[in-house]
């Protein structure tokens, strides 16, 4: 619901129980959009925060005419958060920063300097990270190299809420569940420039972080899901086609390697009931697939997604 | 005075307004993104309208309409009342034609040719409702009136959904004992406190309607869904009356209904927008299951078992539950894709307020 962008910047902040940490860090935005000189406005989303942080945010407000206050109904979680951000945000780029202080603002400029050089999007990577080792540095690790190999996006850091986006091109995107940390990827998938940009991590000083290690085996599914996503969502049937067919290939490898004796091509009865049990499974396995992939195709046609002009769906750049 | 008896049907929809209409010319896909959010036809002149689904010949519909238009008198609120007759004539349709007559403007009837079930009627009273809080009623006295008082009031106290906890009950020991069953899995599902989702005496703000979709059973779960949704859900004790229906056992059919139906409330509410993370939980489950099955017969081979793999039950199993896995996760894919093409625009979270 953009009121036409007239703003140059919009600065989206979720905000979670944060109260402490809300006054030095409007200060520190507010200082990095004076020294930027542009027509800016700031967005704090307050997810249900139970401490006074709307009261607060409310008091910045009247302080400072730039500060826009977006509350829900109740905790919906930071994705929401952004996502509200982002449908409420009026300016040309938006750049979105945690609530908690450990990201810089003083990186916006740099940031924004990226998006006029021709950036779709700029990415944040915390290279020197303050964050416990084991369970904060570690499994996001594992995870940031998960989501660039599947991906093939080459983004050292997904899980920072330190970027910058220009509005206009991403705003067809939609991001949903716990999707942000894709962003990127599912920029690039719709050919969006996507650029990496070391920034400042600074340690927590107030508060304490909202993440545990719980999230890992759901940030792995929405990996799956994402992959698909970013690649295959106009051609389904070519991705359970894969799935199809690395599973016939299973079933074949296996069958000859189970029934055939290659030292003197000769066929083994002695575990006929086995093989042909398991090859008769990764059948099922393929057929099921292609079903499944089939279905999908209808979905896909059903919605009408394809019937939208393509500049609604793609980035696409006319010179 | 009006004539109230023209059958309306369930095809009439409220008109898209004008905005709506020309972000669908835009977008196709727009009309999904406005997917529930049905506006009534007129705009809101009353204070309460009362929705009162009529299922049975035998409704007592004027003792109802008397009961509540008392009351609702007594508040001082403008009131009227929308009676949906779901496929039934009878009795209550001539009753509520004379009452009807005495009522003029303030008594509408919508009625349908086959019974359609309780959440058409809802959604067919709402659409031609007029009251800034729609109140919904048992098709007889079933809650003493009086309590309408203590409802309205925690509407006014800012509550967006009013459901009743009847404290105490005065039907059947084993309808109390299955409710309470019913209302505990419930509550272990869904980790909110509502002790009384079976009855639908309950007053709701205007805006919660129009947001929430009702279709199949989900009447039965209006203020799980309506809290998922982050609107503010109270419960009112109220006083039993009386009870209607069967007591005793349902039979088989039921239970299985409501079980499905708390799995379809569980699985829309967590996992709407995110498919994958339901079916690939379970899939990753069976699959792991399978597979540690799988390596223990393995290994009993392999360390001198003489018994052919085949023969024995775990391992089948074993290879079962590894397909059973991988199909499950296919499910939840096809749902992510479902979800990304038709569902895109579906929000997840409710904004209360913009503080410009």
């Amino acid at each position: 619901m953009t009121q036409g962008s007239t703003l140059e910047l919009s600065v989206v902040v979720p905000v979670f129980n944060e109260a402490q940490n809300l006054r030095p860090l409007h200060a520190e935005i507010a200082q990095a959009l004076e020294r930027l000189g542009r027509s800016s406005e700031v967005i704090y989303v307050d997810d249900r925060s139970t401490d006074g942080s709307l009261e607060l945010l409310l008091e910045l407000r009247r302080e400072d005419p730039r500060v826009r206050v977006v509350r829900f109904r109740r905790n919906f979680g930071q994705t929401a958060a952004l996502a509200a951000g982002f449908e409420q945000a009026r300016g040309k780029v938006v750049v979105t920063l945690d609530g908690d202080l450990q990201n810089d603002p003083a990186d916006i400029p740099a940031l924004l300097a990226e998006i006029d050089r021709g950036c779709d999007v700029v990415a944040g990577w915390r290279r020197h990270r303050h964050d416990g080792l084991w369970l904060r540095r570690i499994p996001s690790w594992i995870a940031n190299r998960l989501i660039s190999l599947t991906t093939g996006t080459r983004i050292h850091d997904t899980g920072c809420t330190l970027k910058a986006f220009r509005k206009d091109m991403v705003e067809r995107l939609v991001i949903y569940s716990e999707q942000h940390r894709f962003l990127p990827a599912l920029a690039m998938g719709s050919g969006a420039r996507v650029r990496e940009l070391v920034v400042n991590h600074r340690p927590r000083l107030f508060g304490k972080s909202k993440y545990g290690l719980g999230r890992a085996s759901r940030v792995l599914l929405d990996l799956l899901s994402i992959l698909m996503i970013a690649r295959f969502s106009h051609r389904p049937l070519q991705y359970f086609g894969l799935i199809s067919l690395f599973f016939t290939v299973c079933a074949w490898v296996f069958l000859f390697m189970s029934t055939v004796n290659y030292h003197t091509w000769t066929l083994i009865t002695k575990w006929w009931q086995f093989s042909v049990f398991i090859f008769g499974m990764l059948l099922l396995l393929v057929t099921y697939f292609i079903l499944l992939g089939l279905l999908s195709e209808l979905a896909v046609t059903a919605s009408g997604m394809h019937r939208r002009r393509v500049q609604d769906r793609l980035m696409i750049r006319s010179h | 005075m009006n004539q109230p008896t023209l059958p309306a049907t369930t095809h009439e929809r409220a008109l898209p307004k004008p905005d709506q209409a020309a972000r669908a010319a835009l977008d196709p896909l727009a009309a999904s993104a406005s997917g529930g959010h049905l506006q009534p036809l007129e705009p809101p002149t009353l204070d309460v309208t009362v929705i009162v689904p009529v299922t049975s010949p035998d409704a007592e519909i004027s003792e109802v309409v008397a009961g509540l238009g008392r009351e609702l008198a007594r508040e001082g609120r403008s009131h009227e009342f929308v009676l949906v007759f779901d496929g039934v004539r009878g009795k209550a349709w001539s009753d509520a034609q004379a009452l009807g007559e005495k009522l003029g403007d303030r008594l509408r009837l919508i009625s349908f040719e086959n019974p359609f079930g309780e959440s058409v009627c809802l959604s067919a009273g709402f659409e031609l409702s007029r009251g800034r809080t729609i109140l919904t009623s048992p098709q007889y006295v079933q809650i003493d009136p009086l309590e309408l008082s203590s409802m309205l009031a925690a509407i006014d106290a800012g509550a967006d959904f009013v459901t009743p906890w009847r404290r105490p009950r005065v039907d059947a020991l084993l309808n109390r004992v299955q409710s309470a069953c019913f209302n505990w899995v419930i509550r272990r599902i869904i980790r909110m406190e509502f002790h009384d989702l079976n009855c639908y005496f309950r007053a709701i703000r205007r805006e919660v309607l129009s947001e929430v979709a009702i279709y199949g059973d989900m009447y039965r779960f209006l203020p799980v869904i309506a809290h998922r949704q982050g609107f503010r859900v109270v419960e009112v004790p109220v006083r039993h009356l009386k009870e209607w229906g069967t007591s005793g056992f349902f039979g088989l059919g039921v239970y299985v209904r409501r079980f499905l139906d708390v799995l379809g409330v569980m699985f829309l509410t967590k996992f709407t927008l995110k498919p994958l993370r339901f079916f690939g939980s379970i899939g990753a489950a069976c699959s792991l299951l399978g597979a540690v099955m799988f390596g223990y017969c393995v290994w009993q081979k392999l360390t001198g078992d003489q018994e052919g793999l085949y023969g024995r039950p775990v391992f089948l199993i074993s290879v079962m539950l590894l397909v059973l896995g991988v199909q499950v996760i296919g499910f939840g894919l096809v749902g992510e894709i479902i979800i990304y093409t038709q569902a895109r625009h579906l929000r997840e979270y409710r904004v209360e307020r913009v503080y410009e």
